[in-house]
């Protein structure tokens, strides 16, 4: 692939056929948003050389239905992060959007006070109690993501692997580090499994992902540089980057390219993988380690719009059941509607849940030992509309490995 | 990765249909596709051919049309499996190859086609006593008088009126059919309600735009249990509620039957050995992935959808196989690209040829490959607009692939 996957060069290619409005959940859940600015009939080519700025565009939740809908190949959503970019230009960011935007800070503030995470989820629910988190302009409904007291990186220093020749560098992803080490936890056991050593390249920020959607490209430009520079620094190493993060792989595959369009962004991009795309690979290779046991379970599969977005398929499906570790049904309910920290804001809350609904119900019916799904907040969502609470499907995969 | 043993690469009309008839015949299927099809832009309408009898005009049609290939078994059985995976879905649709079925368009034409949804069948229309044309307040593009005005010159003798009802819809964007489908879903009983109020008898029809829900048949039924009238759906512009009821009605298909199907996939080329396809590779933002398969079915669409492209004059190439193309040789042909003339166009003949199984085959007839099938719009031969057979060649090639 080329420089022609940089976002504002496709909008060229747009036929106005409408599919990508067909498509788009957030138009199916509310009659506010005008869809898609950039592109479709309504707007053609405008470019931005356009004035006016469509305020509605702040619906889009950049779950990238509609880039998967085109015909053409269009970055539908890519294109409308761009807008937004524009629009925060000229009006200032709320209060609430700068805290989603910037979990990463908030997380190392925390960790930096004694008994801090325990005293923030504390703090979390006291806001919660007292209707600060709706003053703030976040969903009152939800609880926030509760802090883990030590993050992934802390605790992974103590984790007992044995020296390897063969390296990759694990790209942890904020909401794993922060919120679910065991997640980090059993990629590590997966990895030294098949014969990885893992490294943590401290030097990374977040992706940048919740960044983009709200708006703080430039902020989300200096992530991007630098964490490209690093991969970049493993690529010539011969070190592979991989994430178990969809939404991070995804950012790090494909976005910034798209967003920015720098030709080293694409270089670095290719010694990016998701976890399980990377475990296929070694599967194709004849490299990975079969070594499993069965868990006789049934697993329900939510596949992350980010993962759809990547088109390797669906490889932890693959790896599961080719190795008879589990049946692995997929859900095929559609968006669970949180996309990253859209369904955390206050005025989006209810869309979110409306588009998960269909999600929820599916999950409801139980039919299933466990719900596996491989973004972070996706397992949020459906622990949140369904309680009933998600794992990762690496978790499942380190069980397998005794 | 896992060999599947159809991969079907496209996932328009034909692709769908591929994928589920392999299916329902306890094959293991992949579906790649690069964009939704045209389906949710579709009528939902099944074009045959435009003929009073198309099953007795398709049989009179030349050895190299794609009918001749695919044959009358293959029509019938496609025509019976499509109305069973829509029923499926609660979504009936009327019809057979040997009589077609007039529909109103949104501007109030009658347009004849072989399958038809129920809820757009106006075969009884003539019989009405009095037709009620319905407008929405706020919806584009569907004008009740101009329908009115039109449907006059098919049944002069007709008393018509028109109404417009306030749904409340309004309140955000322009709404286009899809929309309102989208607002009435779950909540019909405001429509009722007005629709009952017209005081319309058991021997009239209601005729609305197409906006009874995006899947299946549920809220119409819903309003016509309520109204004495029977109440018929018009076609409109895309996006269009029955195409995209029928693409759901596949998409439901093929998850209860173990299809795997992937999004924004690309497929770029074919792994080949002689005269095997062994299957396909996809190209992602950084790398390429190949899926192995026993047989390949390729549904990619004609020059809209990238099936066929054009990158120089006069040379259409098919991209992943690099399969010939055929087509009139000249310029001369090529200066009377009019899309809806009188005349089948040269250009809209162009297409991949293939054997009696749907395998392409070179200028002299001989099958390139043997276990690769091309089904739907990349078919050559024929002019699918002119003849109006595009819905029937991707269903009943896609019959013929999967069966063969
Ligand atoms: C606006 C409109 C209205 C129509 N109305 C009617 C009607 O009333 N009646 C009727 O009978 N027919 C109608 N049709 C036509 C009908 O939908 C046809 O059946 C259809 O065009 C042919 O279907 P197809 O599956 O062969 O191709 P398409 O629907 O074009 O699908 C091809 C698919 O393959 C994908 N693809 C292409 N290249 C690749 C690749 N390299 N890798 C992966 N995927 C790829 C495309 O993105 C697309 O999704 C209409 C079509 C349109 C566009
Ligand atoms: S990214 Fe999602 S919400 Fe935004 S326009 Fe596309 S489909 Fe709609
Ligand atoms: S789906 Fe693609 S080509 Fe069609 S209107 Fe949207 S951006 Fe344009």
């Amino acid at each position: 692939m080329s420089d022609n996957t940089k976002a504002i060069f496709t909008g060229d290619r747009c036929l106005s056929c409408t599919s990508c409005m067909a498509n788009c959940p957030v138009m199916a859940a509310v009659k506010e948003y005008r869809g898609p600015k950039l592109v479709g009939p309504a707007h053609g080519r405008m470019h931005f050389s356009q004035e006016d700025i469509e305020e509605s565009l702040n619906y889009c939740s950049n779950c990238k239905s509609c880039d998967r809908a085109c015909p053409s190949g269009v970055a539908v959503s890519t294109l409308n992060m761009l807008q937004r970019a524009e629009y925060y230009k000229k009006h200032e960011h709320l209060r609430h959007e700068d805290m989603l935007a910037h979990g990463e800070r908030m997380a190392k503030l925390i960790r930096m006070m004694p008994f801090g995470a325990t005293f923030s989820n504390i703090g979390m629910s006291i806001g919660k109690t007292l209707g600060i988190f709706s003053a703030l302009g976040l969903a009152g409904e939800r609880n926030m993501p509760a802090y883990a007291s030590t993050s992934f990186k802390d605790g992974f220093k103590r984790i007992k692997q044995a020296p390897a020749s063969k390296k990759l560098v694990m790209f942890t992803g904020c909401f794993i580090n922060d919120n679910e080490p065991q997640v980090g936890q059993a990629f590590v056991k997966v990895m030294n499994a098949n014969g990885y050593e893992v490294l943590i390249d401290e030097g990374f920020n977040c992706c940048g992902s919740p960044l983009v959607v709200t708006g703080f490209l430039d902020e989300a430009r200096q992530h991007a540089d630098n964490n490209v520079a690093r991969i970049l620094d493993w690529k010539r190493k011969g070190i592979p980057v991989v994430t178990p993060c969809t939404s991070c792989s995804l950012m790090l595959k494909e976005e910034y390219h798209e967003l920015f369009g720098e030709h080293e962004m694409h270089e670095a991009a290719q010694n990016v993988y998701d976890a399980f795309e990377f475990l296929e690979i070694l599967q194709e290779r004849g490299e990975f380690n079969e070594n499993v046991k069965p868990l006789n379970q049934k697993l329900l599969y939510h596949v992350p719009c980010h993962l759809k977005s990547q088109a390797i398929g669906l490889p932890a499906q693959n790896i599961l059941e080719e190795y008879k570790v589990a049946k692995v049904q997929t859900a095929d309910a559609g968006c669970c509607g949180i996309s990253g920290n859209y369904g955390f804001r206050k005025d989006k809350y209810e869309i979110s849940m409306k588009i998960g609904a269909k999600l929820f119900e599916r999950v409801k019916q139980q039919d299933f030992d466990k719900v596996i799904s491989d973004c972070g907040t996706c397992r949020m969502q459906i622990h949140h509309g369904t309680n009933i609470k998600p794992v990762h499907p690496i978790e499942i995969l380190a069980k397998a490995y005794a | 990765m896992r060999t599947s043993d159809v991969i079907v690469v496209g996932g328009g009309l034909a692709g769908l249909m591929a994928a589920a008839v392999s299916a329902s015949r306890k094959q293991s299927v992949t579906l790649l596709t690069f964009g939704s099809g045209s389906l949710p832009l579709a009528s939902g309408a099944i074009d045959f051919f435009n003929a009073d009898n198309p099953e007795v005009a398709i049989k009179q049609l030349p050895d190299t049309h794609p009918y001749a290939k695919i044959g009358s078994k293959a029509r019938d059985g496609a025509v019976k499996f499509l109305c069973d995976v829509a029923a499926q879905a609660n979504l009936p649709y009327n019809g057979r190859l040997s009589a077609q079925i007039p529909v109103v368009t949104a501007v109030g034409t009658l347009k004849y086609s072989a399958l038809v949804p129920e809820s757009m069948d106006a075969s009884k229309l003539a019989a009405k006593q009095k037709v009620f044309v319905v407008e929405i307040k706020g919806l584009k593009d569907f004008y009740a008088s101009m329908i009115v005005d039109n449907l006059k010159k098919y049944f002069p003798a007709k008393q018509f009126e028109t109404a417009k009802l306030d749904l409340k819809f309004l309140g955000g964007r322009d709404i286009t059919c899809m929309d309102a489908a989208q607002l009435l879903t779950d909540n019909e009983q405001p429509l009722a309600n007005e629709l009952k109020a017209l005081n319309a008898g058991g021997d009239d029809a209601i005729i609305l735009p197409p906006i009874f829900g995006i899947a299946g048949n549920f809220s119409r039924s819903a309003v016509q249990t309520q109204v004495r009238a029977e109440i018929f759906e018009t076609t409109c512009l895309p996006p269009s509620p029955p195409g995209m009821r029928l693409q759901r009605a596949f998409m439901k298909y093929l998850q209860n039957n173990g299809v795997k199907f992937f999004e924004n996939s690309k497929v770029i080329r074919g792994v080949v050995e002689g005269k095997t396809v062994k299957g396909v590779v996809v190209e992602t933002a950084v790398r390429e992935k190949t899926f192995p398969a026993r047989k390949v079915i390729l549904a990619t669409g004609g020059f809209y959808s990238g099936g066929l492209t054009m990158r120089e004059f006069d040379k259409p190439r098919e991209p992943i196989f690099d399969l010939p193309v055929f087509f009139p040789e000249g310029a001369d042909n090529w200066s009377n690209v009019q899309l809806f003339g009188d005349k089948p166009q040269g250009f809209s003949t162009t297409g991949i040829f293939t054997d009696d199984s749907l395998r392409p085959v070179d200028s002299s007839g001989n099958v390139l490959f043997d276990n690769l099938h091309v089904v739907g719009a990349n078919l050559g031969g024929c002019d699918k607009i002119f003849e109006r057979s595009a819905g029937g060649i991707a269903i009943s090639s896609a019959y013929k692939a999967a069966t063969v």
